[in-house]
Order: structure tokens, then sequence, then C-alpha cells
């Protein structure tokens, strides 16, 4: 208290040495003004400092080891109807446990990266123009939040690489968090959530891709779906191919009403070769697609800002 | 890209609808973002011949009688200064919509009116503009009168009853030969079965040394140009059918000579700009034009055909006269060499650049033309000087070949690929016979012999492998076609992790607290009102705002500023939750040589109009929570220096061990903290560690159902601490061989004195004596 006193009347000082500015020569008038000011800074931070600390002391200390505070009723958790899961999370969860039901191991997905795995390992050229296709943020050490999930491809082909070895499968799904440098509106979000699938073997096919994926969303909404695809381009798949279902009429489609789900394809040898796969004796399709996309339409939901907005009006729906 | 469906059948022969064509297009080729339907675009729009055209004096108008193919002449006073008798124009009958308005909210609709109160107009006389052939609005088009005669619709002397396929260009990415009507028509007739008839353009190949080029390496692939000399009038100008494919397909009809490069752009994907050669000359001191392809100096300095002067860098590629750049390579012209309508003599540039430095070009500058688009999938240079003598047959009205050259350092390799039937069917998950094959790469320009060595088409630059080859009989036959099986697989290994983020959910949703998500990047602000370092953050370079620069540390700052949000909905009470990954500079980097990634569980509880110490409340929902995981927490004075302990008050917090294991924090904020986030006084929070949770989380609990015997409650006075107290009695009871569960009931202290009465119940499973009591009551 005595030290915060002190430094008070030393600005009281300082202040009033600025009147003395007036017997300077204009010359070095500009010099004297430094001078004070940064004296004045020094002794403004330093009283911050110290009326900090005495706030700070001012805080009475508490028994943490207590149930409760001396006078105070034992504290209780909110009442249950109050409670809420966020809705992006509860799907992703029904998401990865249908995949399990179909045999597939899940493995989560980074929030940081490195242009290795996000686009060399995928057999992206360097410096290729696909490279921009994906509106990527970059830290200044050049490392990637990534952009799609497919970053962990090459990871779970190593990590599993070994069932192939023993005989079996590779069969995983990678749910994650991506980032897309884009402009945010009703529709488009910056952050937002995929669900990758990978498989190898020895037999695979591209028939089985979409038996699959076909499984996999017939689960999801809980009813028999019309799939259709269309050729796409993803360096990382060979062919390349997205996927589409037919809006379910319980959720509003009409007949021809096709919306497009994700991205797939066979994995390009090129993939398998660098995680140390023998592309001549496995091959192996991969997809990747929107959970944000198929939690709107599951929920009728409009924006999906709302997602990422924290407003408790929002989540108590859920 | 824009596709006009009636320049498409021209070259392929379709014999479906247009609807099942834009079904198979898109399952077989590429993505149609949508159909824009101009078939009724032009209706009641007529060719009509001005049989009088007399001035209106003092007036710019021109009062004419026009013949519409009826017996009778219609009067319609135009104000175009190039009306004239004998000409035959575009005529807008009364009732038609200006078709340049159709997609706008109310379009114009032409009807009769009295014009200078005396003169009846009916319809009216159209510009190009108005037609939505272009900008020009400088007078009516004149149509020839070779093609068309009076009472004609226009719509089918120029082919206007149109559908127009817009395109996803980016699932083209690897198809450069497909940025051209001709190789989307090679496909599409690929898709129908169809063989597709090749467009040969002949090729003089009259070189001659009047042209020095000069490539630095591996810049250019290929670069050809042709001299025309000019020697005479260009024809007079009549609303052509090339005009209409340059509107159909999003580019604007100009002037002869660029509509003349833009419309072989479009046919052929190959991309042609025209220097004033004169010029060229002038800018590079020299008699004989020497075209140097090179990459631009650092501070070199280049004034584009849009006026704007440019920096270039060393990536940029220029094409110079000489020495000096009078060209952005692909991008655009220079200013200094622009033809216009002095040009006597054009040099036709034809070329193909290297992609990566055009992408950076694009990105540098800024431009996003038709033609850097092209140039920046890798345009094939087998075609580069057949399409430029192409273009000096288009304008051979004026203009006459004089010189050509062709530099083309290192010509592409034949494409062979090896692969068998078998090796096709068995990835598809198909049983296409080998004549089906044959036929489907056949369809489309490739060489297939034996079974089979396929060489690819010379535009075909994608085709390498394998798969490559797969890709091209799945998509042309179909992978609807391709039926959906389910491999024979094994079961899947539980996921721990994920099973406990779901267990916490549920035991948090019971215990009324609301999940929520926030962004991962977070502003220097938030860091700073946190009390945590920014500089301990992973930076974005391009974020998108200052708000969303730094990768978050810690999971508490977020919901801090979410606590905020809701409690001035206002929300009286809750508790926000958030499970997710962190990074923290200091961690440095794991085996593979990225950032360390931990995961978190924050929560922040926030009360606005309650008296009392939140730190409880905190504790408690965490000592909840943990009893779910069958973890046992121990809650000991906050001393660590971490990040994630920087907003918490030392005072009013704790570390939560397990065991030997630090766990998280849990406590409440410091005052400063606090007021930063303006939040109210009732507020405590934690974060946990979240993968340790996963390594201490016990599957199952031990549900220990203590058949009690006896009930007692205690009360001590005391200034120790309640675990102090706890193990004391703990202590006594192991001592008399008795167990009992201990609950706390209540704590109270009386003003102004250091003793607190602390009462807690014991249940006890077997009976007891009081002599126990006794015992512990003295303590």
């Amino acid at each position: 208290m005595q030290e915060l006193t002190k430094l008070k009347d030393e600005l009281k000082k300082i202040n009033a040495e600025y009147a003395g500015i007036k017997d300077v020569p204009a010359e070095k008038r500009g010099e004297f003004g430094r001078v004070l000011n940064e004296k004045k800074n020094a002794i403004l931070a330093k009283i911050a400092e110290a009326e900090e600390a005495l706030n700070d002391a001012a805080v009475e200390p508490i028994d943490i080891t207590a149930p409760c505070g001396p006078n105070e009723k034992l504290p209780n958790v909110y009442s249950t109807f109050e409670g809420s899961s966020h809705p992006l999370m509860a799907e992703l969860d029904r998401v990865t446990s249908i995949y399990q039901m179909m045999g597939f191991d899940v493995v989560e997905s980074r929030q940081l990266d490195d242009e290795f795995h996000m686009f060399d390992s995928l057999n992206f050229a360097k410096e290729h123009p696909a490279r921009d296709g994906y509106d990527t943020f970059r830290t200044e050490e050049g490392l990637i939040p990534p952009a799609h999930t497919s970053t962990m491809q090459h990871r779970v082909l190593k990590m599993y690489k070994h069932n192939l070895d023993e005989g079996k499968d590779i069969a995983v799904v990678v749910p994650g968090r991506v980032y897309r440098n884009e402009d945010v509106d009703a529709t488009h979000e910056h952050t937002f959530y995929q669900c990758e699938g990978v498989y190898v073997s020895k037999t695979c096919t591209m028939g089985d891709m979409l038996g699959i994926l076909r499984e996999f969303f017939e689960k999801y909404y809980e009813q028999k779906l019309n799939i259709r695809t269309q050729p796409g381009y993803f360096p990382f798949t060979e062919p390349s191919l997205e996927f589409m279902i037919e809006k379910p009429k319980s959720l509003g489609g009409k007949k021809g009403d096709f919306l497009e789900m994700l991205g797939c394809g066979m994995i390009h040898p090129n993939v398998l070769k660098m995680a140390g796969i023998d592309p001549t004796e496995y091959h192996g399709f991969a997809w990747g697609g929107g959970i944000d996309r198929l939690v709107m339409l599951r929920y009728g939901l409009k924006d999906v800002r709302n997602f990422e907005a924290g407003n408790l009006n929002f989540l108590k729906e859920f | 890209m824009l596709i006009s469906l009636n320049w498409l059948k021209k070259y392929v022969n379709i014999k479906i609808s247009d609807e099942d064509l834009v079904r198979l297009i898109g399952a077989r080729l590429v993505e149609v973002e949508g159909v824009i339907d101009e078939s009724t675009k032009y209706n009641n729009i007529y060719v009509v011949r001005v049989e009088k055209a007399e001035k209106i004096p003092e007036t710019h108008l021109t009062l004419c009688q026009i013949n519409s193919g009826e017996s009778e002449l219609i009067q319609v006073v135009c104000g175009a200064p190039n009306v004239r008798e004998g000409m035959l124009a575009a005529w807008i009958a009364p009732g038609a919509i200006v078709p340049a308005s159709v997609h706008e909210d109310a379009p114009f609709v032409i009807g009769k009116r009295k014009m200078l109160g005396k003169y009846e107009s009916n319809g009216m006389l159209a510009g190009a503009d108005e037609l939505d052939f272009g900008d020009d609005h400088s007078g009516i088009v004149e149509i020839n009168p070779d093609i068309a005669k009076p009472g004609d619709l226009l719509a089918d002397v120029f082919e206007l009853n149109d559908k127009i396929l817009e395109i996803e260009n980016k699932s083209l990415t690897h198809r450069p030969d497909t940025f051209g009507i001709i190789g989307f028509a090679r496909e599409v007739a690929g898709i129908l079965n169809q063989k597709f008839v090749e467009n040969n353009f002949d090729v003089n190949k009259n070189i001659d040394n009047n042209i020095k080029i000069e490539i630095d390496n591996n810049i250019c692939g290929r670069y050809s140009a042709v001299v025309l000399k000019k020697h005479g009038e260009m024809k007079k100008k009549y609303l052509s059918w090339q005009d209409t494919i340059l509107a159909k397909s999003g580019m604007r009809p100009v002037e002869p000579i660029v509509d003349a490069t833009n419309y072989l752009m479009l046919l052929t994907g190959q991309p042609l700009h025209a220097f004033d050669y004169d010029k060229f000359l002038v800018v590079g001191g020299s008699d004989k034009p020497k075209i140097n392809v090179r990459l631009a100096r650092s501070g070199e300095k280049l004034v584009l055909l849009d006026d704007k002067e440019v920096e270039l860098n060393e990536n940029d590629i220029v094409i110079c006269s000489n020495d000096t750049p009078v060209a952005l390579a692909g991008a655009m012209g220079g200013k200094s060499t622009a033809i216009d309508e002095n040009t006597r003599n054009i040099i036709i540039e034809s070329a193909t650049f290297s992609l990566y430095n055009l992408r950076k070009t694009q990105m540098a500058h800024g431009i996003f033309s038709e033609a850097i688009t092209r140039f920046t999938k890798g345009q094939p240079a087998y075609q580069t000087l057949a399409v430029a003598e192409q273009c000096a047959g288009m304008l051979s009205d004026g203009f006459e070949i004089a010189a050509e050259a062709d530099e083309y350092p290192t010509p592409a390799k034949e494409n062979v690929v090896k692969i068998s039937a078998n090796e096709i069917n068995s990835l598809l998950g198909t049983n296409y016979t080998e004549t089906a094959i044959k036929t489907t790469l056949e369809n489309v320009g490739f060489k297939v012999t034996g079974n089979f060595e396929i060489e690819a088409p010379k535009w075909r630059t994608d085709i390498h492998i394998k798969e490559d080859i797969i890709e091209e009989i799945g998509r042309l036959n179909g992978y609807d076609n391709i039926n959906p099986t389910l491999p024979k697989h094994g079961t899947a290994e539980p996921n721990k992790a994920l099973k406990l983020k779901s267990e916490i959910r549920d035991t948090m949703r019971r215990f009324g607290a609301n999940e929520v998500l926030t962004y991962s990047f977070v502003s220097e602000k938030l860091l700073e009102k946190s009390g945590l370092d920014a500089k301990n953050s992973y930076k974005i370079v391009n974020s998108i705002s200052p708000e969303l620069q730094l990768v978050r540390q810690s999971i508490v700052p977020s919901l801090l500023d979410k606590a905020f949000v809701n409690q001035k909905i206002p929300y009286n009470e809750f508790a926000l939750y958030e499970i997710n990954k962190v990074y923290q500079k200091e961690w440095g980097m794991d085996s593979e040589n990225v950032p360390v990634e931990k995961s978190r569980m924050g929560m922040v509880l926030a009360e606005r109009k309650t008296v009392g110490t939140a730190y409880y409340k905190a504790k408690y929902f965490v000592e909840r929570l943990l009893a779910e995981l069958n973890i046992k927490p121990e809650f000991k004075p906050l001393s660590v220096n971490a990040p994630e302990a920087k907003p918490f008050e030392k005072k009013r917090a704790a570390e939560i061990y397990a065991g030997e294991d630090l766990i998280g924090i849990v406590g409440e904020f410091k005052n400063k903290v606090r007021n930063n986030f303006k939040l109210a006084e009732f507020l405590a929070g934690f974060e946990l560690d979240f993968d340790k949770l996963v390594e201490l989380a016990k599957p199952t609990r031990e549900v220990n159902i203590v058949s009690e015997k006896e009930k007692r409650d205690l009360t001590v006075a005391t200034n120790k601490t309640y675990k102090e107290l706890t193990e004391k009695i703990k202590k006594i009871l192991a001592e008399n061989n008795v167990e009992a569960e201990i609950s706390p009931v209540s704590i109270y202290q009386p003003d102004n004195s250091d003793v607190k009465n602390i009462s807690v119940h014991l249940e006890f499973a077997e009976k007891i004596d009081d002599q126990l009591m006794a015992k512990l009551e003295a303590i």
C-alpha cells in the first residue's frame, strides 16, 4: 500500500515536470518530452503491477480440499434437462459406430500437420496447381491445419500395414476437424468436420467401395437409398469419383434430387508405394466427406455457422 | 466453363434427350453445375430488311419502315447511327423480351409506343448488347443477306435455341484436352459409345528463319509463331455465328483478330495471343522479330493491355522482343505491342508454358482469364502450330501468312501402357470383354494392339499408368454400371479414447452441462485476456482475420469467451465444456516431426446472480465426472506454471492428481481474467488432460453397495482443512478396524472466528459402539 502511494506521488511529480517544457529551447523540446514520457510509462507500468499485486493480495485463499465454503450449501450439478451434447459430436459418434459395426477401426485425425502428409504423401506434385484447390492455412513454420482428413492416409497405411502381413485387410476410418481458408456464410465454414475411410486388400474392387459406401449411408439414414457417382479428380486416387445419394424421402427429398456426399476412389499406386505397400500385390480405396452436411441434412439445419458459435439458444436444442 | 449444346452437337451425333445427355455427362465426364435454358430467349425476334429510313429532323432518330416477311411494312423508330435502307437487321417484335434482360428480376418487354408524340414505333431494331452478344452499343447489328431473309427467326439463323451447360472445372484439373469443344465432344462421343470423328487440322509447316525464337530452359514447352501481313480490308462486319458462340461461352466479341483467337481457344483449348508485328520490332529495336521467352528479372515492370502496370517477379514468364518484355506469358499481353485499327502485320503466338510458373503468376497478379485457366491445366503441345495456322485461315479476308516459326525443344514422347483385361476388371469389379475395352478406348483416340498395349493419343498428357487406363474404362462405360458389393472383412478394434469421449458426453449431459465447439484459431487478444503468451502459439500467416490468427494452446480461454456470449443472452447459469486438441510451441515436435498434439477437456461454469465460492461447484463437477471414469482425484495447491494454468487464481484453484499423475487444474479465475471477459463474479472451470484420462480411466467401476448398518453424524470444531480432518477420521476408523463411508454435511464458521464446525455423515458397515464415536468427537 505504501509502495503504491509512493509510486503515485512520483507520477504526480512527473506530471508536474511537463510544465517545465516552456523553459526548454524549442530544438530540445522533442528530446525532453520523449525522456519524460518514458519515465511516465515506466511508473504507470509499476503502478499497474502494484495495483494488481494488491488486488491479488486481497483475494481470500480457500480450503481447496473442502466440499464447500464455510456457511455455504453443498454444491450440486445442474438439472439434466439443461444439459446438451453438440450435434456434430453426437453424429460423429453415430458415424464411427456404424463404421465400427462394419469392421472399421477408428483413428482420429490431427489438427496441425505438415506439407508432407497433407500433399506430398498423397501424390500431389510439388507446386502443382491442384494444391490450390484446398485453400489451406499455413503457419509461419509452413505447418498446415489440414484441409482434409486425407492428411492421415499415409499414417494409417503405415500404422496398419502389419494387417496385410498377417493376411488381414486394412479397414480404417478417420474422423477429424479440418480447415479451409474461405469466407464464412450460411453454407460455408472455415472449420468443419470430415470422415475419411481407407480400405486395402489383395482383392478389393471399386464395386466393394460402392457397396461399403451405400451400406454406410443406408445405415446412417436407416432406409434403402439410390446411389449415383460422377467422375472427379484427386491426385491421390485413380480413378476418382464423387459419390451421391438420392435425398431420402423422409428428409423431404424428391426423385432425382441427388446430393454429393463425398469424394472417393481407388488409392493411387504411388500413395501405397510411399507407405511401403506393394501396389502390384495390394490395392485399395479411400473416401472422405463432410460431417456437417450430414448433420444439417438430418436435422434440417440451415446455417452451418451455428455449430461453432457456442450459443446456448442453439445448443440446448440437442 | 460454359458449353453450348448446339455447338457440341456439331461434333458428335447425339440421339438421346438433352436431359439424358446432361445426366450422362455428369455421371461419366464432369459435374454439370447447371443448365441454362436459352430455348425461348430469342422468341419473337426476326430478321427484317429496312426498306425505308428517313431522318427525323432535329433528332438523332430515324423513322424506318421494315419488312418482316409479311406483306405490310412495319414502322419502327431507331436511334442507331448505322441504320440505313437495304440492310438486314434484327427486330424485337412487340411483346418480346429483350434477350439481355431475360435473367433479370423484371425482364424488359418491348412494346408499341409513340415517340415524340407522333411517331408510332413497333418493337425495336436491336444492337449486339440488347441481344446479349456483347457490350457493343454503337449501333444495331447487321445480318449477312447470304444467310438470312426477312421474316426468318433470328434464333433459326444463328441456332440460338440452345442449352448451355455450366461445367465445374475443378474435376477436369488433369484434363486440359477437354477445355475446348472438340476435346469435350470427343469425350461425349466416348460416353455415348461412338467413335469420335477427328478434325485434323492440316499443317503447312512452311517454317523459315525470318523469326528467331529463344526459350530459357523448361519454362515453355513449345512456341509457335505465325506472322500475318495485311493484304486488304477485313470484310464488313456482320453479326456472325461465331459471335454468338463467343457470347454463349461467356466471352464477348470485340474485334476480328481477338475474336478469332478467342474462338479458336474455345474450339481447341489452345490459347493464342496476337502482337502488332511492327510495334514488336520497334520495342525490340530489331529488323526481324526476335522472340525471347525467359523468366522476368526482379524489378522489371510491364504495362498490360488493361493499362495496369505490374511489377514482375522472378517466377513470371515473359515474352520479350529481343530483351524487352512485351507480354506476361499465358496471362496477358502488353500495351506496347497491342493490336489496333492501324495494325498492318500481326504475330500470332501459340505456345505452352510451365503450369507451375503460371500458377504462381496467376496468384501474384490476380489474373484469372479463360486463357490462364487453360494454361494452368498444362495444355498439350502437339497442336500449337496447327491452331496458329487455323487463326491465319480465319483472318484470310484481310491477312496472309508471311512467315512461320516453331520452337519445340523436347517433343513429347508417346505414352504407352501395358495392361490386361483381367487387371482392369479385377480393380473395377466388372466383366468387360477384351473387345468392349478395345472399342471404348479406340472411340476416344487410343491405339490398342494385342491384349493390350495401349498408346495414348497425343492430347492425353495425363495417361501414364495402368490405373489411368482403368479410369477410362470405368468412367466411359459408367461407374454406375458397377455392381456394389461388400467385401468379407473381420471385426474392428474398439477405440478407447472415442469410447471415453462418448461416455463423458453422456455424463456431462446428465450433469446439465452443455457441449460446445469453438475454433482452433484464436486471437492474440484472447490469449492476452487469459494471461497466456501469444509467442507460444503457432501463428497462421494467411489467417482470415486477426481473430483467427493463433493456434490455441488451451481450451479454457475459448470457453470464457463463449461464457460471455451466453451470460449476455442472458442465461443465469450454465456449464460449457469442450473436448478438443491443443498445441503449444514449447512442446516441440513429435517423432514424425510434426507438433506435439494434446487432447484436453475444458469446462467453464458461470452464474449471474449467485453468491458463493464457484471453485467448489467446479470441483464437484470434476469429482462426479472422474467418479464415472473410476478415477479417484486428489486436490493439491496450484503451483505449476504451465500456460493452461495462467488464467487460474492460485489461491482459489487446485491441481488435480490421480495417484502420481497430474491430470488437470480446477479453480476460479484471476480477477483480472474475469474482468477482461466481463463475466459475473461466480465463475470457475477446469482443464483436464484428456490423454491422461484415456490412460487412467477404468472400463468397469466397482460398485460398492454398503449394506449400511448404522448412520451417524459427526461435527468437529477445527481449524484444519477438510482433507486433514477426514484423513484423521479415517485413521481412527482404521485403528478400530471399522469401515465407513464419509460424506460432507456442512461447514459452519461463525463470524470473527478461525474455527470451523465441520459436519460429516458416516455410514458404517457394522454396528459400532459409542466409544468409537467418543473418540471421533474428541478429534
